[in-house]
C-alpha cells in the first residue's frame, strides 16, 4: 500500500487541524506582545514571536510526516525507543550541560537535545501499547508493570531537575491507566494509598522546589521572593478585567513585572490585554482541541489508535491544566509551559508532530484491518 | 508482562471516552468560575495593584516663604544644601559602603549606622536615604571621585532654612527642623528630610510658609527605571511675608539686653502691629535648620537663662507698680474714686496686726489720683485696693485682658494669673484676706503678666479702649479681641496722669521725657522674694536673684503716630534705672530716628561669657556700686540714676 492515499486526504480532520491553526496564531500574536519591553527610549521589541514562528514552520513539517505512515507502525518501535530514552537519559548527568543550575541538555554540536522532550513521547507510544492490549480493567500486576516503566524516566528526569516534564510523565501514564480503567477495588485503594504516599515525595524535592510549594500555599509570605510570580501573575490577569487593556496594553508585561512572560506565564499576558472576555475565548479554543482529540480517541479504528490519541489527549490536558491554574494562582509554580502559547523550540515541535499523530489516527479511521 | 504484550488487541476502552469528555467539561468549568473570580470579582483590586506597581508618585519641592521685615529687609531665606543619600536598591554591599562613608565624612560608622536603621523603615523604595544633611564641598568633592565605585551614593540637592539675624529673631521667627514621623504621617506629602516649622511664626504660619509640593507620576518598570513622566500640579512656592517688626528696632533693643535677661515690646497700639519684640538671652535659629547635636541641645536646655523661653510671651512676672495703671482704672470705672480727692500717706498703713508700708517710708503726704501714679504712692493704693476688694479688682484686671494670652501668632504663650476668691479657695483651700487685697493693689502676690499683655492695655488705655490683638504680620487686618470698661473721660485720666509721671519733674518715670514727644509711663519694681531684713539691708547690693524685677511701660504720640513700649529687665533692681533707659532709647529711635546706643549705663555687659555659670556670674557683677541717688536731669543722663519706688 502507498503510504499516502488520496482518499485519506479528504478524511483529515479538519477541525482540529483549524483549531490548532487558530491557537498557534493567537500563541504567535501574543508573544508579539509580550515580546514588547517598553524603556525610557521606546519601545524594543525582542524577537521570540519570530522565532516562534519558525519553530511553528518546522513544526508544520514535523506534523505533515508524522501523517504520512502509517500509525501502527510505531506498535514495534516503543520499545527500542524506551531502551534509548533511557539510556540519553542516564548520560545527562554525565555529559549533559548545565543551564540554570539545571542539567537537562545534551549538546549534540549541531543543536542542544532535551532527553526529557523524548522521554514524554516513549511514554506516550510505550503506555498506548501496553494498554491496548488487554481486554478487562487492569489488575493490580499489570498496573505495577506499566507504572514501574513509567517511574524508572519520571526518577531521572525529576533529579535533573525537572519537575515538571518529570510529572508530566507520569500524569501522562496515569491518564491512560484511567482512560483503560481499572478494577474498581484496585481504584478505591488507590486512592486512599496516593494521598499517604505523596508526603513522602517532599524528601525529593529540591529546596527551592519547596518553597514553590509552600510559597503558593500563601503567597503573601514572601511576596518578592518565590511568591512573586504567583502574585504577579494574578495581577496580571485580575488586572485585565472584562475587555483587558488592549492588545500591546499590558503593563504588567511590558514593564516586566510578570516574570517568565515568554514562556511559563505568557497566557498572563493575554489575560491581561484581552480580559476576560479574551480569556474565555482562548480556553474554549483549547476545550474544542481537546475535544476533538477526545473524539479521535473514541471514533478511532482501533485500539492502539484510540490509545495513542489518549495519551495526546493528555499530554495536551495536563499541560493546559497545570500551567493555566499555575497562572491563575490554582497550581504551584512548576514550569510546564502552555502548548502553543509558550515560546519555546522543541516544545513547539513536539506539540504540531503528537497533533500529526492524531489527525494520522483520525484519517485512518475508515481503513479497513490491513494486517 | 507478557500477558499484556501478547494479548488479543480487539478491546476498546468502555468508559474513556465518556472520562476525556469530561474532563475537558471540567477543564473549562474551572478555569472560567477561577477567571470570572480573579477578573471581574476581584478585577479593581488587582487593577489598583497593577498600577501601584507601575507607577511611583515623586513630590516637588516647593521653597519655602521668605520672610521680611516692615521695611522689606530679609530675615529668613532658603539657600542650597548638599546632603549624602544612599539608595539601597542601587547598593552593592550596605555595610561596605557605610563604612566607606564614615572614612569620607567622619561621622562615626556608629552613628551612621544608627542613622540608616532608623531611616531605613521610613524611605521608600528607590528613595535616598539621608545619611549626612550637610556636606562641606571637600566631602562632596570626595564623594563625587568615589562615586563611580560605590553604587546607590548620591549627592542630595536640597535647600536650607537660613536666619540672616539668627540671634535677633529666634524668639519671633522661631525655628525650623527635619520633619518627624509623627508630622509625616499627618501630611503624606512630607518625605524624609523635609523642613518644617517648630517653634515660633515659622511654626504658626507653616501651611503659608511651606507652599504645596508639585506632583509627578512616574511610571517605572519592575528595575525602578523611569520610562515616563506626567506632571500633576507645579509647586508652588511658599508666601513670601512681611512681618510687622522693624529690624532696626529689633536691634536695638536686642543690644540693649545684651547680657541681661528681659524683654521689650514696641507695639502700635492702633493696629495692634508689633514692631520689635526682644527676648534676651536669645538663641540662634540656624542651630536648629541641621538638627541639634545632643550636646548643644542640654546646652540649650540646661542654661540657667533659658536661653529658648520668650519672655515677652512666654514668662510671666509680677507687675509691680505697673499694675495700678489697672486698679487705678478699676477705681474710675467702679466709681469708688475722686480724682481731686486726697488721701494721706503717712508711710504705712495697718491692717490688723500687720503693717503695710509705702515704698516711701518717710510718707508722700496728701496725695491725690494723678500725683498717687506719678509718686507712685503704694499708701494711696492700699487703700483703694481696700475698697474694691480682690473681687473688683480681677474682674477688671481680667476685662483689661489680663489672666488670658493675647493671641499673638506665638506658640507656647502664656496668659498669666489674675487671683480671685474662687481660685485661692480652689488651689490652696484657704480663703481670701484683707491683706491680699493689699497686696494685690500694688501688683504682688499671686497677680503675673507678661510683657505682652501689658503693652496691650496700655495701648487700649491711649486708643480708646480696645484691646488689640498683636499681630506680627505686617498690613494685616486689626484685630479688637475686647473693650476696656473705661469711658473716654475716664481713660484719659489714666492717660494724662501717666503723663505727668515722665513729665513731673518728682515723677518715677522723668528720665524718659522725650522732647516734642508726649510721652506717658510707668514704672515697676516687682518683688521677686519677700525681703528680709538682711536682705533690706544690702540695699542694691542684694545677689541677682533677689533682686527685684524692673518694669517700664509707657507709650509715645508724636501726631498721628503712637506706640506702645514695654520693658521688663528681670532682676532689674529699680523700674526707672534698670527698664527706663530701654524705654527711653526705644521712644528716641521711633520717634527721633536715633538708633545708636545709648550712653553707656545700660549697654555695660561685658562679652557673653562662654558657660551659662560664667555668664550668670557676668550678669550679678553688672551692678558694681550700689546706684547713687542723684537728682533727675533730662538733657544728660547721669552716669547711674535711681528713681527708687
Amino acid at each position: 500500500m502507498s503510504p499516502i492515499d488520496r482518499r485519506m486526504f479528504y478524511h483529515v480532520n479538519w477541525r482540529l487541524a483549524g483549531l490548532l491553526a487558530a491557537l498557534f496564531a493567537i500563541g504567535v500574536l501574543n508573544l508579539y506582545s509580550a515580546s514588547g519591553v517598553r524603556l525610557g527610549e521606546g519601545v524594543q521589541m525582542e524577537n521570540y514571536y519570530q522565532k516562534q514562528f519558525i519553530w511553528g514552520a518546522i513544526g508544520f513539517l514535523g506534523m505533515v510526516l508524522f501523517m504520512i505512515f502509517d500509525y501502527r507502525r510505531l506498535h514495534s518501535a516503543a520499545w527500542p525507543l524506551y531502551a534509548v530514552t533511557l539510556l540519553l537519559l542516564l548520560a545527562v548527568p554525565l555529559v549533559g550541560k548545565t543551564v540554570l543550575g539545571a542539567r537537562r541538555w545534551i549538546d549534540f554540536g549541531l543543536f542542544n537535545f532535551q532527553p526529557s522532550e523524548l522521554a514524554k513521547f516513549t511514554v506516550l507510544l510505550l503506555g498506548a501499547r501496553l494498554l491496548s492490549g488487554g481486554s478487562e480493567k487492569l489488575n493490580l500486576k499489570e498496573l505495577g508493570s506499566v507504572l514501574a516503566l513509567g517511574f524508572l524516566p519520571a526518577i531521572l528526569i525529576i533529579k535533573q531537575p525537572d519537575l515538571g516534564t518529570g510529572m508530566l510523565v507520569l500524569l501522562l501514564l496515569g491518564g491512560l491507566v484511567l482512560f483503560r480503567g481499572i478494577q474498581p477495588w484496585l481504584f478505591r485503594t488507590l486512592c486512599v494509598l496516593v494521598p499517604l504516599v505523596m508526603p513522602l515525595f517532599w524528601f525529593v524535592l529540591k529546596d527551592y522546589q519547596k518553597r514553590r510549594i509552600l510559597s503558593f500555599l500563601d503567597p503573601a509570605t514572601d511576596p518578592l521572593g518565590s511568591g512573586y510570580h504567583i502574585l504577579q501573575s494574578e495581577i496580571a490577569v485580575g488586572s485585565g478585567r472584562l475587555f483587558g487593556k488592549g492588545f500591546l496594553g499590558g503593563t504588567q508585561s511590558q514593564l516586566r513585572f510578570l516574570p517568565e512572560k515568554h514562556t511559563d506565564f505568557a497566557v498572563a499576558v493575554f489575560g491581561e490585554e484581552w480580559g476576560f472576555f479574551g480569556m474565555i475565548v482562548l480556553l474554549s479554543l483549547f476545550c474544542g482541541f481537546l475535544y476533538q482529540i477526545a473524539a479521535v480517541a473514541r471514533d478511532a479504528k482501533d485500539p492502539y489508535g484510540s490509545y495513542l490519541a489518549a495519551g495526546v489527549f493528555f499530554y495536551f490536558f495536563w499541560q493546559t491544566l497545570i500551567n493555566m491554574g499555575m497562572v491563575m494562582g490554582l497550581v504551584p509554580v512548576v514550569g510546564v509551559p502552555l502548548p502553543f502559547i509558550s515560546y519555546g523550540g522543541s516544545a513547539t515541535i513536539v506539540n504540531f508532530c503528537l497533533v500529526g499523530l492524531v489527525l494520522n489516527v483520525s484519517m485512518r479511521r475508515y481503513l479497513f484491518k490491513q494486517t | 508482562m507478557k500477558n499484556l504484550l501478547s494479548a488479543s488487541s480487539q478491546n476498546m476502552p468502555k468508559h474513556g471516552a465518556a472520562l476525556l469528555q469530561f474532563l475537558v467539561l471540567g477543564l473549562f468549568c474551572l478555569f472560567a468560575i477561577r477567571l470570572w473570580y480573579l477578573q471581574i470579582h476581584l478585577g479593581e483590586v488587582f487593577t489598583d495593584k497593577s498600577r501601584n506597581n507601575q507607577l511611583r508618585i515623586e513630590y516637588l519641592f516647593a521653597p519655602r516663604g521668605f520672610l521680611r521685615d516692615r521695611n522689606g529687609e530679609l530675615l529668613a531665606v532658603n539657600e542650597p544644601a548638599f546632603a549624602l543619600g544612599l539608595v539601597r536598591e542601587d547598593c552593592e554591599d550596605i555595610p561596605a559602603t557605610l563604612e566607606k562613608v564614615a572614612e569620607l565624612t567622619d561621622i562615626p560608622l556608629e552613628r551612621l549606622k544608627e542613622i540608616y536603621a532608623r531611616n531605613k523603615p521610613k524611605v521608600k523604595s528607590f528613595e535616598p536615604l539621608v545619611l549626612a544633611p550637610d556636606l562641606t564641598f571637600d566631602t562632596i568633592a570626595k564623594i563625587e571621585g568615589v562615586s563611580v565605585r560605590w553604587p546607590g551614593l548620591e549627592i542630595l540637592s536640597r535647600t536650607r532654612r537660613k536666619y540672616n539675624y539668627g540671634h535677633l529673631l529666634s524668639h519671633v521667627l522661631g525655628y525650623v527642623s527635619e520633619a518627624n514621623e509623627a508630622e509625616m504621617q499627618a501630611d503624606p506629602t512630607l518625605s524624609l528630610g523635609d523642613f518644617v516649622g517648630k517653634q515660633g511664626l515659622e511654626n504658626r504660619l507653616d501651611d503659608r510658609l511651606r507652599g504645596t509640593k508639585g506632583k509627578r507620576l512616574i511610571e517605572v518598570d519592575v528595575t525602578g527605571r523611569r520610562l515616563s513622566e506626567e506632571q500633576q500640579g507645579e509647586p508652588k512656592a511658599g508666601q513670601e511675608t512681611f512681618l510687622s517688626i522693624d529690624l532696626g528696632l529689633q536691634q536695638l533693643g536686642h543690644r540693649l539686653l545684651e547680657g541681661k535677661s528681659g524683654a521689650v515690646v514696641v507695639m502700635d497700639p492702633d493696629s495692634g502691629e508689633v514692631h520689635a519684640l526682644v527676648s534676651e538671652p536669645s538663641y540662634d535659629s540656624n542651630m536648629f535648620t541641621n538638627g541639634l547635636s545632643s550636646a548643644q541641645w542640654a546646652q540649650l536646655r540646661d542654661d540657667p537663662l533659658h536661653p529658648l523661653q520668650n519672655r515677652a510671651t512666654q514668662s510671666v512676672y509680677p507687675p509691680g507698680s505697673v499694675f495700678k495703671l489697672v486698679i487705678a482704672a478699676a477705681a474710675l470705672h467702679y466709681g469708688l474714686v475722686d480724682p481731686k480727692e486726697t488721701v494721706n500717706c503717712s508711710g504705712e498703713v495697718a491692717l490688723g496686726s500687720h503693717v503695710f508700708r509705702c515704698w516711701k517710708h518717710s510718707g508722700h503726704g496728701a496725695v491725690n489720683f494723678q500725683r498717687a501714679l506719678v509718686e507712685s504712692c503704694d499708701v494711696y493704693f492700699y487703700r483703694l485696693g481696700m475698697k474694691l476688694g480682690v473681687d473688683r479688682m480681677s474682674a477688671f484686671a481680667k476685662a483689661a485682658g489680663f489672666g488670658t494670652p493675647t493671641g499673638i501668632d506665638l506658640p507656647h504663650e502664656k496668659g498669666g494669673l489674675i487671683a480671685s476668691k474662687e481660685w485661692k479657695l480652689k488651689r490652696f483651700g484657704v480663703r481670701w484676706t484683707k491683706g491680699e487685697d493689699l497686696n494685690m493693689s500694688i501688683g504682688q502676690g499671686y497677680t503675673v503678666t507678661s510683657p505682652l499683655q501689658v503693652a496691650r492695655y496700655i495701648g487700649a488705655v491711649i486708643n480708646g479702649g480696645r484691646l488689640m490683638r498683636p499681630a506680627l504680620i505686617k498690613g494685616e487686618q486689626p484685630q479688637v479681641t475686647g473693650q476696656l470698661p473705661l469711658t473716654q473721660e475716664q481713660a484719659d485720666t489714666v492717660k494724662r496722669a501717666m503723663v505727668a509721671t515722665v513729665e513731673d519733674p518728682r515723677g518715677t518715670c522723668h528720665r524718659v521725657l522725650t522732647p516734642g514727644v508726649v510721652v506717658g509711663a510707668k514704672t515697676g519694681s516687682a518683688q521677686v522674694v519677700r525681703l528680709t531684713e538682711e536682705l533690706r539691708r544690702l540695699g542694691d547690693n542684694v545677689p541677682y536673684r533677689f533682686r527685684d524685677h524692673a518694669w517700664m511701660a509707657g507709650f509715645g504720640e508724636q501726631g498721628n503716630k503712637r506706640f506702645v513700649v514695654v520693658a521688663m529687665v528681670e532682676h532689674g533692681l529699680h523700674g526707672a534705672s534698670g527698664a527706663g533707659p530701654v524705654v527711653k532709647a526705644m521712644l528716641n529711635a521711633l520717634f527721633m530716628g536715633k538708633r545708636e546706643l545709648p550712653p553707656q549705663d545700660v549697654a555695660g555687659a561685658a562679652e557673653p561669657a562662654a558657660s551659662p555659670a560664667a555668664r550668670l556670674e557676668a550678669v550679678e557683677t553688672q551692678f558694681p556700686e550700689p546706684p547713687q541717688p542723684l537728682p533727675p536731669a533730662f538733657v544728660e543722663p547721669p552716669r547711674q540714676e535711681v528713681t527708687p519706688e
